[in-house]
């Protein structure tokens, strides 16, 4: 147990870090001027020390709850992630729809994060967030459910186990794909980006400055952590590996996937949200609804 | 483990209370989602993991929803004038008491089953097949029957639209009389719809004119004729280039053309005048345009005229030009 939660904390910590110099670093891939292992520390502190901005009649609680709740569900979101043969933080039988609420409740937490300044373009990425997020949740739903057909659980210590002779990743080839269209959308990510975009002057982060941005920026950051630990237990095998232990596993797999949605997000151009909603009710829902019948399919053949 | 029942007991009360305190349909949105994940949270104490759990992501999408359309509907969803959220207290009061008095007495007075169920019972297995039994593929195919009738009944309900039918192009009706549908107009076709609304709109309207109001410009001739230009250079301009080509053809080239109508009221008469000779059409509107975007979508072969339209302006500005209007 105290394992486990030491592990949560390293990773979440360590693991943020890591995402915001895979950011810094990424432009090189395209000719651009990569940065340092530093630089997202040096970022980090100069946010921290700018003077916060303030608004007309805020909402002050939500204000400072949207970020506080998104680095807590990063947490939990985590914490349900086995990391070895022992378990997670938060072993429990219904793992997998821990991370769904989760999931939803990220949405929330960016509405309430646009709603609570008072200001135009913070709503605008607000209400164009949960438009995209709403229906998003229903491609990581069937991906999940997917995943938790050929364990027969909806833990995630048994999805992880149902992996010991090949990963979801082989047998189930679109289901990581839709999960790191979720990812991106969880993490409000470069296509996906819908409430933080630069078309919106930074979106629902537009009129905050100073201690409460770099929350902000740290909660989306663990966010990724906790998306990719999922990601990499649910289709990568989590723990499972040869010759190294268990939790050194997770980590690379974590990291992998980390830098996989760092690239996406950097890499991949934001269609107009109307544009977004049609795919993903058009394209997005059927797919993921064939996805879920082919797994179910396998699993009975 | 009662101690956190406890607590959890009065978040969720405290929380419901403040669902008719705050001001802001918002904050009480979400002052009930943390009502009932505390409630979630009771259930997942007492051993109901996947019910409580799912209970915590259905209220929130839930929730999510129904914020979204509480601000849209409400006159002052953000508490920003104070306002009460309650009304009809004393039935509700009544409701409320009653309700409360009446589960107490159900839980106090029923006997508990106190005998543990085996672990490797399949309670949920028999509970499913003493409620179905061997109808399992008729209730399902039951319940999709249903929802394809409600999605049914959706489309036929939604086809009579506020503008008339929605499957025969309902459009709003325009600003000023006869004018151009109101609204956003769906992009399609290329939709170069680069700064001249006011000529799209007008070759949205006009569509491939009969000598609509340029007919009557041109008669008038002489100086009245530019005044005639001048009040259709606003709405019709578009509409003659795209009089000149799309009246035959499909109506999304309209598009493309509308860029040909160009800023200059005379050689967009020029275009409307030939429009039983799409290919003239095409050159003089073509020519008349000041548009190189318009070019391209047009494909037509009048690229780079930029200057040389300007200069060719002049005679499409004269009466003479018009003589093909009566003509016609």
């Amino acid at each position: 147990m105290m394992i486990a939660a030491l592990n949560l904390l390293a990773m979440l910590v360590l693991g943020a870090w890591l995402a915001a110099t895979f950011d810094r670093m990424a432009p090189a891939l395209w000719g651009g001027r990569a940065r340092g292992p530093l630089a997202a520390l040096a970022d980090g502190a100069a946010m921290l020390t700018r003077p916060a901005t303030g608004t007309e009649k805020p909402d002050a609680m939500l204000r400072i709850g949207a970020p506080l709740l998104y680095l807590v569900l990063a947490a939990v979101g985590l914490a349900v992630v086995p990391i070895g043969p022992a378990g997670a933080l938060i072993e429990s039988p219904v793992g997998i729809v821990i991370w769904g609420s989760c999931e939803a409740l990220i949405v929330i937490a960016v509405f309430m994060h646009g709603w609570a300044p008072n200001s135009p373009f913070p709503l605008i990425g607000a209400y164009r967030y949960a438009a995209i997020a709403l229906p998003v949740m229903l491609p990581s739903m069937f991906v999940l459910i997917a995943a938790a057909i050929p364990a027969e659980s909806l833990s995630v210590t048994a999805i992880v186990e149902s992996q010991r002779e090949v990963w979801n990743v082989v047998r189930q080839p679109l289901g990581l794909p839709l999960f790191v269209l979720v990812g991106l959308t969880l993490t409000l990510r470069g296509p996906m980006d819908y409430a933080d975009g630069l078309d919106l002057a930074g979106g629902t982060s537009a009129e905050q400055g100073g201690r409460g941005r770099a929350l902000w920026q740290m909660a989306r950051l663990a966010m990724l952590v906790a998306f990719s630990g999922m990601a990499a237990a649910v289709f990568l095998g989590g723990p499972l590996g040869p010759v190294l232990p268990g939790p050194v596993w997770l980590w690379l797999k974590t990291a992998l996937i980390m830098a996989v949605v760092v690239v996406l997000g950097q890499a991949v151009g934001r269609t107009p949200p109307a544009n977004m909603l049609k795919l993903l009710w058009v394209f997005g829902l059927p797919i993921s609804f064939l996805h879920l019948v082919a797994a179910g399919a396998l699993a009975l053949w | 483990m009662n101690a956190s029942i406890i607590v959890l007991i009065l978040v969720a009360v405290y929380t419901g209370w403040r669902v008719f305190q705050a001001d802001s349909m918002v904050r009480a949105t979400f002052a009930l989602l943390v009502s009932f994940i505390a409630v979630a949270g009771i259930g997942v104490i007492l051993s109901v993991p996947y019910i409580g759990v799912a209970t915590v992501f259905m209220m929130a999408v839930e929730m999510m929803v129904m914020a979204i359309f509480m601000v849209a509907f409400m006159m002052n969803s953000a508490g920003l004038n104070p306002m009460s959220m309650v009304h009809q207290e004393k039935p509700a009061m009544a409701a409320g008491l009653l309700t409360w008095l009446g589960l107490s007495a159900a839980v106090l007075t029923s006997r508990l089953p106190d005998n543990p169920v085996p672990a490797d019972n399949r309670a949920v297995r028999d509970l499913g097949i003493e409620l179905l039994g061997d109808s399992m593929l008729t209730f399902e195919t039951g319940g999709v029957a249903l929802l394809a009738t409600m999605v049914g009944a959706v489309i036929l309900s939604s086809r009579r639209g506020r503008y008339g039918p929605a499957d025969e192009g309902a459009q709003p009706p325009g600003l000023m009389a006869g004018g151009a549908p109101a609204g956003r107009r769906p992009e399609e076709g290329g939709g170069h719809h680069h700064g001249h609304g006011g000529h799209d709109m007008g070759g949205g309207e006009m569509g491939g004119h009969d000598m609509g109001g340029h007919g009557s410009g041109s008669e008038a001739g002489g100086e009245d004729m530019h005044a005639g230009h001048d009040m259709g250079g606003q709405d019709m301009d578009g509409g003659h280039g795209t009089g000149g080509a799309s009246m035959a053809d499909a109506r999304p080239n309209m598009t493309g053309h509308e860029a040909h109508g160009g800023m200059e009221p005379g050689s967009a008469a020029t275009g409307g005048a030939d429009a039983d000779d799409p290919h003239r059409a095409h050159r003089t509107a073509g020519t008349g345009g000041t548009s190189q975007q318009g070019h391209g979508a047009m494909g037509h072969s009048a690229p780079g005229a930029g200057e040389d339209a300007r200069q060719e302006h002049g005679p499409a500005d004269d009466p003479d030009s018009h003589r093909g209007d009566k003509r016609r």
